[in-house]
């Protein structure tokens, strides 16, 4: 009998949000120790397995089973292989900043963290469950808690709406957080209505009665069904993934949730949506996949250089990560896209470094919110002398996203490219090349603006993070430069799970 | 004269008798103004009954086969003793003076309401079916308006007689074309005349289901749910908005289904459609609802139609998943409207405002409130997520999935306006500080209806093989 490792990694929060519950009430230090003690032991977990795993047997490895409901064939399946290795890693590293960085919440600071855990423990469950229709109850335990956590501990934005639709947005509440939270909630409640409805039709066509993934891997699909359901799991997944044009509650949704959330979010819970695409969408219906590439690939491409240009609009600093989260999420699915080897590593890396840089962003813009009381970019100046540390860090941040060399961002972004390049449509590579150049545009003069130009007049007394907000600051930073130094480390067990996968796709 | 068998068919119905002559003399045995004894007599009893129900199993059919003690019935009489005890447990503690006071009346009604579901969950004979389904209906319109001081209650109840007498007369009109074709009153017989394909008795099963449509006040026959609710007390509008439709899914199911076999895909057409405008105008119509009781009213009229998706499934299956909606929409349903109760006692108002904030007031009413929310909505780990699932599953396998994917959408509709439920109690800040205090026995109701529906939720499997085994035997 060997350690369940996987189920450490993904019930060790929810054990943690129990013991919040019932053990600590109101004593918010003891709150916080259980949520660092079982974050950090997720995280060692997935270290471990990260260190142990078996690259030359490649595969799903750490297996465990156990059926729930035997005549329908649903079971509790676990396994792990290279790209939710990556993505288990990811999540752990996230959230276990993220309860430094949400330190200093002091309203009902008990039921926050509780949820906040709940939450986690889906995300975990998504990455390693095999079993699709408990994968399913984990993606729905991922998505709801966070309709309370953005309306209830979430802010609304102070920027007043403007222009022509400015009476429509303040009838509907545009800006505000319950808004914010409503949207998010029902968009992505809607994209799983399709989920649900996508692995129902593999259940039944696939007539094997079992719901485990290797099982309905093994089946094989008529091309109708392959084409119709790619495209029921493409705009199920894809909703979270953020693909244009539904990608619309994510810049709201995420500039109203409190910091932690929008680090978990952004960070983690939109390579949800990623995820499901390369691994259930694309690992199942070969077929439907090369049927739809073509589709994936160019509203990809949209995704990038939309994204770009609107965060290149936006006034409020919050708005502007969200922004280049759905340009950055373009390049995760245009690698899957391309169908080579360098673009789906680039594709799986991309969601790791994302995953990193844009929660090391939300920490930063919810420090500097905390101490400025300000998300208004125009309004900030010169932070960077009374805050070096948040100003040094945003800049290592904002040159993993622009692509710079030796950050993480370079690698996902050049692997993408060299799949685009090698792919059948070598167009998506100028687009692509475009999205990169206007973050460069964007990044720059924002931190320039805030970090780096002179003192804004408006602001007194800034200070720089302390104590705890150090812990995740440092870790984010050295995770980013440290993978963008020795990629090898993550592109290895990546590439044994993505030849796999193409090997069933384009033939070996 | 009786026999053992004969005892043994009847004995829910013998004992509900029994019971109400009990209250009957109870009743008039009592002086002054609180009569809330009775009850009690009446609780303990519907209780007891509920128990003896595990000890009744399936007979042959009684009085010529008009009357059937199968799985399906026995399944049936416990969920609609099972409502009725929650139901008459909440209004135990109710503060109108016209409940302790007219005490005997209040139960009496409801007790013989109740006899009616027993009956029609037996009956296989039209004329049984018909005086079934009317002993069950006139004490629910007596009932509607028991409030009588309030003119709200008395309209309510007047629509609520008005349109319950014209679908029971369409559908006794219909009931005698098929007599006249058939020239039985037996369902079986009936059933082997739908299948030769005689017109009449097409045209006379078509009526009557417009009759059964408007007892479980599908779209287009719903207009008499919202006033109704509003006006009337709730612990009887939350027993209302689930028991009497139960019994209405039953006789459908025994007159379009039993015996049908293949021939029962005949009546799928028909109950999409219902079904469809059912989903689309209860979800659509729920949205800019600002009383709570409404917005459940509207909302039972979506999840009627989510039932009816699982009928127009025709399947042994299908009609199994409905079973199994109806019990967790018991659970679900009745718990809302009982939280809905204990808030307006508080705070005199059944507006969706009253509940704000009520997560810092009373957490765990709050916290059951939101179950019950989140089981109507369908998600995971609470009851109605595998109904709604098994329902959706029913329908999938014999192919339509147009209906399952309109009615997933739609459920998005639906999760909205009780996420805005869930905002008020959560996320908005409460009005008055101070817990919201409800009398022991409402407490114990809604948290029986909590439990069922976690328990449900969580270990789903019993039931949904009861209901299979129950429901095999229809096709």
């Amino acid at each position: 009998m060997t350690l369940p490792v996987l189920s450490l990694i993904t019930w060790a929060p929810f054990v943690g949000a129990l013991l919040i519950m019932f053990t600590a009430r109101r004593r918010p230090l003891a709150v916080r120790l259980i949520a660092a003690v079982t974050t950090g032991i997720s995280m060692a977990g997935s270290l471990w397995i990260y260190a142990a795993y078996d690259r030359e047997a490649a595969g799903f490895q750490f297996y465990e089973k156990l059926p729930l409901v035997p005549p329908l064939g649903i079971s509790y399946e676990l396994g792990a292989d290279g790209i939710s290795l990556l993505l288990v890693l990811l999540t752990s590293i996230i959230i276990f900043a993220g309860v430094f960085a949400s330190w200093t919440v002091a309203v009902r600071s008990q039921e926050f963290y509780a949820l906040l855990l709940t939450l986690v423990t889906g995300v975990f469950g998504v990455f390693v469950s095999l079993d699709l229709f408990v994968l399913f109850l984990f993606y729905e335990l991922a998505v709801l808690p966070m309709y309370l956590l953005i309306g209830i501990w979430g802010s609304s934005g102070e920027i007043r709406p403007r222009g022509i639709f400015a009476w429509a947005y303040r009838e509907t509440g545009v800006g505000t957080k319950e808004y914010a939270a409503m949207k998010l909630t029902l968009y992505l409640l809607f994209g799983s209505a399709f989920i649900l409805v996508g692995i129902f039709a593999l259940y039944v066509n696939a007539g094997a009665a079992s719901f485990s993934f290797l099982d309905l891997e093994a089946a094989s699909f008529s091309p109708a069904v392959q084409r119709w359901v790619f495209l029921a799991f493409y705009l199920g997944f894809g909703i979270l993934a953020g693909i244009w044009p539904l990608h619309t509650w994510s810049p709201d949704g995420h500039s109203s949730a409190p910091t932690a959330v929008s680090m978990l979010h952004a960070g983690v819970l939109m390579k949800l949506g990623a995820y499901g695409i390369v691994r259930i969408a694309m690992g199942l219906l070969p077929q439907g996949t090369s049927d739809w590439v073509w589709l994936v690939g160019t509203i990809a491409t949209i995704n990038i250089v939309y994204g770009a240009l609107a965060a290149m609009a936006q006034t409020d600093l919050k708005y502007v990560i969200a922004y280049s989260s759905v340009s950055h999420m373009g390049i995760v699915l245009l690698g899957a896209a391309t169908l080579t080897e360098a673009g789906l590593n680039g594709s799986v890396f991309q969601m790791f470094a994302h995953g990193i840089m844009t929660g090391l962003f939300f920490a930063l813009v919810g420090l500097v919110y905390e101490k400025a009381h300000s998300r208004e970019i125009g309004r900030m100046g010169g932070f960077g002398q009374a805050m070096p540390g948040i100003a040094t860090a945003f800049t290592v941040g904002g040159l993993s996203s622009l692509g710079l060399p030796a950050t993480a961002g370079f690698v996902a972004e050049l692997l993408t490219f060299m799949g685009a390049w090698r792919s059948a449509h070598v167009w998506w590579l100028f687009p692509a090349v475009a999205g990169t150049f206007l973050t460069a545009v964007y990044v720059l003069r924002v931190a320039k603006q805030i970090f780096w130009g002179p003192p804004s007049p408006h602001f007194h007394h800034l200070e720089d993070a302390r104590g705890p907000e150090w812990v995740a600051l440092v870790l984010l930073v050295a995770v980013l430069v440290l993978f963008g130094m020795v990629p090898g480390i993550a592109i290895a067990p990546v590439d044994t799970a993505t030849v796999a996968l193409l090997s069933r796709i384009v033939g070996p | 004269m009786p026999t053992p068998d004969f005892v043994r068919a009847f004995l829910l119905e013998l004992g509900l008798g029994a019971l109400l002559l009990l209250v009957f003399a109870a009743n008039l045995g009592l002086r002054g103004r609180d009569r809330r004894v009775v009850g009690w007599i009446a609780t303990g009893g519907v209780l007891v009954l509920g128990f003896t129900s595990f000890l009744v199993a399936p007979v042959p059919a009684a009085l010529g086969g008009m009357f059937v003690q199968d799985g399906l019935a026995i399944f049936a009489k416990r969920l609609f003793l099972g409502a009725t005890f929650i139901g008459l447990l909440a209004s135990l503690g109710a503060p109108e003076i016209a409940f302790a006071r007219r005490a005997g009346e209040y139960h009496l009604l409801v007790l013989s309401s109740l006899l009616g579901m027993l009956v029609l969950a037996s009956a296989r004979d039209v004329i049984l079916l018909f005086v079934a389904f009317e002993l069950m209906s006139i004490p629910l319109y007596v009932l509607a308006g028991f409030l009588k001081r309030r003119d709200e209650a008395v309209e309510a109840a007047l629509k609520f007689f008005l349109v319950g007498s014209v679908s029971s007369a369409v559908m006794a009109y219909g009931l005698s074309f098929v007599y006249g074709a058939a020239r039985s009153t037996d369902l079986a017989k009936v059933t082997l005349a739908a299948a030769s394909g005689h017109p009449l008795v097409t045209l006379g099963l078509l009526a009557a289901f417009a009759g059964f449509a408007f007892k479980i006040a599908a779209f287009p026959f719903h207009m008499w749910v919202p006033d109704t609710y509003e006006a009337a007390s709730t612990p009887f509008v939350a027993w209302l908005s689930v028991a009497p439709k139960a019994a209405g899914f039953v006789a459908l199911f025994r007159v379009y289904f039993e015996g049908a076999g293949e021939r029962a895909a005949a009546w799928v057409p028909i109950a999409a459609g219902l079904a469809t405008l059912t989903i689309v105008a209860g979800n659509l119509m729920a949205l800019p609802q600002q009383n709570t009781k409404r917005l459940l009213a509207y909302s039972g009229i979506a999840h009627i139609g989510y039932m009816l998706v699982g009928f127009a499934a025709a399947s042994a299956s299908g009609v199994a998943m409905v079973l199994f909606y109806l019990v967790a929409y018991v659970f679900g349903n009745m718990g809302a409207f009982l939280v809905v109760e204990a808030v307006a006692r508080a705070e005199g108002s059944e507006s969706t405002a009253a509940l704000r904030g009520l997560a810092q007031r009373s957490p765990l009413l709050a916290l059951a409130m939101l179950l019950f929310l989140l089981s109507l909505g369908g998600i995971p780990f609470v009851a109605g997520f595998w109904a709604k699932l098994y329902v959706f599953w029913a329908a999938a396998t014999v192919g339509l999935y147009w209906l399952v994917l309109l009615g997933a959408v739609l459920t998005v509709v639906a999760l909205f306006y009780y996420l805005l439920v869930a905002k008020r109690m959560y996320i908005e800040p409460p009005e008055r500080t101070g817990p919201v205090l409800l009398p022991p026995t409402l407490a114990l109701a809604v948290l029986l209806c909590a439990a069922g529906v976690i328990v449900l939720g969580v270990y789903p499997k019993p039931l949904v093989m009861a209901a299979l085994r129950v429901a095999a035997p229809l096709f």
